[in-house]
């Protein structure tokens, strides 16, 4: 109790348990209780000899295959270009129905599970999936490619739609215009330069994707460092190994200029 | 006040409320064309709350709004031009398309999803042009001054020739000179157009300059709004 004239402020305390706190708990008690995981074959065995051995089946890497390979190399590029310009497409209408500011609730909520359900399952099952309907060819990993990539895309787009103030098109709406000269003139342009970026990232991430469906004969690249691991020709699978990398590489490099122009 | 055409604008019993504040009410007013209207009053007066009720964005409380003696707001919107008092441009685009974008309501969606016309983007330079902004048409809103988006948003409000122009401040960002030469664009409208201009001003000396009529709304006084002609 105060005395007269004395002023009282009650300063409100800090809480203890923040959000960011209590994920920090549970992430440690989740650390700990994945211990088990480390676990391994239980024998005694020299870890780093094992694996310098094996390294050692890499080098030098056998070039000469690089005429055989290189069709395989083109191919694996095709399948991301085509997965990512497919994906591209149906993600972005699906991101507008998946879109917070842009569509009613129900419709939100079905897009956005549709979304949870494609990226939920790895992009080599839907690789798997799409061999089994068409074939072990390249048109199966440009389809499970393309159906993974909606799940990322739609997500990154539907984001990135989310983050645009719907002043503008409100303005243009307010003026006759109707919804999709509301969406093209008003939303797009503001969303353009982050959906484009995304799409770079997505092509860049499908190139590496488009190397390893073909583990299940959805074709690229991934064949041959299937056959080559089949018949523990480490020299060959290395060679591979490499060229993936300097596309990688060229596309990473490419890509962060172009998405510097578009910023 | 030509009393033998009906009133482009009619505003009957009218009560605004923002925030749980009752900011006009009994609102009574007509306007016939080709008026130039000033609303005036203190800031929280409910200038911008009443300009977005006749724009059709914020319903009110009590009364209505009629347009050309039968539209609502909302069916007459394709006829509206509107200055918005944060203008709502795309910082994107560039001015030209910025402009263009007033034609959307006159405008089928699959004409315009490849762009505008050839005559359409003419009419959106010389509009620029008038306002001064012939060097700003291809240059992205986000590069410009804020006087010059505000001279963007008057050319999305006018490309269209809208029968009624709705503008929240559209002079704030800019010098005396050039409020002046946007203010006589605009009046030009009202004398060889006959469009009705309605406008928010806080500068009496220009409203005294151009309004052929003002409304003067008082803070925290929703009853105490006065229309003052100024001209015949």
């Amino acid at each position: 109790m105060a005395s007269d004239g004395e002023v009282v402020i009650n300063r409100e305390q800090p809480p203890r348990l923040t959000a960011f706190r209590v994920t920090l708990l549970i992430f440690a008690l989740a650390a700990i209780f994945s211990l088990p995981a480390l676990r391994g074959s239980g024998r005694s065995l020299d870890h780093g000899a094992n694996l310098g051995r094996f390294l050692d089946r890499f080098w030098p890497p056998d070039f000469s295959i690089l005429p055989q390979i290189f069709p395989a190399l083109i191919e694996t590029f095709q399948m991301a270009v085509l997965a990512t310009a497919f994906s591209a497409a149906f993600s972005l209408v699906i991101a507008v129905a998946a879109a917070q500011n842009i569509s009613p609730r129900p419709v939100v909520a079905a897009a956005r599970f549709g979304l949870n359900v494609i990226r939920s399952i790895p992009s080599l099952i839907w690789a798997l999936l799409a061999v089994a309907a068409f074939g072990a060819n390249s048109l199966a990993g440009v389809i499970g490619l393309t159906v993974y990539s909606v799940g990322y895309l739609g997500k990154f787009f539907s984001d990135a739609l989310e983050s645009v103030e719907t002043g503008v098109a409100e303005a243009l709406r307010a003026t006759g215009a109707n919804a999709i000269q509301g969406f093209q003139y008003g939303i797009w342009p503001h969303a353009r330069p982050l959906i484009w970026s995304q799409t770079l990232w997505m092509l860049e991430y499908n190139v590496r994707s488009a190397a390893i469906v073909g583990y299940v004969g959805a074709g690229g690249i991934g064949t041959w460092l299937h056959t080559y691991q089949e018949y523990y020709q480490w020299d060959k699978f290395a060679t591979v190994l490499v060229c993936i990398l300097v596309v990688v590489l060229i596309l990473d490099f490419a890509g962060s200029r172009i998405r510097r122009q578009c910023a | 006040m030509d009393i033998a055409e009906p009133a482009q604008l009619e505003v009957r019993s009218l009560a605004l409320a923002r925030g749980g504040r009752l900011l006009v009410q009994d609102l009574n007013f007509q306007i016939p064309r080709g008026r130039f209207v000033v609303i005036a009053g203190p800031s929280g007066a409910g200038k911008t709350s009443l300009l977005s009720c006749l724009a059709g964005l914020l319903p009110a409380q009590r009364g209505s709004v009629v347009y050309g003696g039968q539209h609502g707001p909302h069916e007459f919107r394709r006829r509206l031009g509107l200055v918005f008092q944060h203008l709502r441009l795309t910082p994107n685009a560039t001015a030209g398309t910025n402009a263009l974008c007033g034609l959307l309501g006159q405008l089928p969606w699959w004409r315009t999803l490849a762009g505008f016309s050839r005559e359409e983007k003419t009419s959106a330079a010389e509009l620029l042009t008038e306002l001064e902004l012939s060097d700003c048409e291809k240059v992205p809103v986000r590069q410009l001054s804020g006087g010059e988006r505000q001279r963007v948003a008057i050319a999305r409000a006018l490309i269209a020739t809208p029968e009624v122009v709705l503008a929240d401040e559209p002079v704030s960002h800019l010098d005396t000179r050039l409020a002046r030469a946007v203010l006589a664009r605009l009046q030009r409208e009202t004398r060889e157009r006959r469009c009705t201009v309605i406008c928010i001003l806080h500068h009496d000396e220009l409203a005294e300059e151009f309004a052929d009529s003002v409304l003067n709304l008082k803070k925290d006084a929703p009853g105490e709004w006065h229309l003052t002609e100024r001209s015949s």
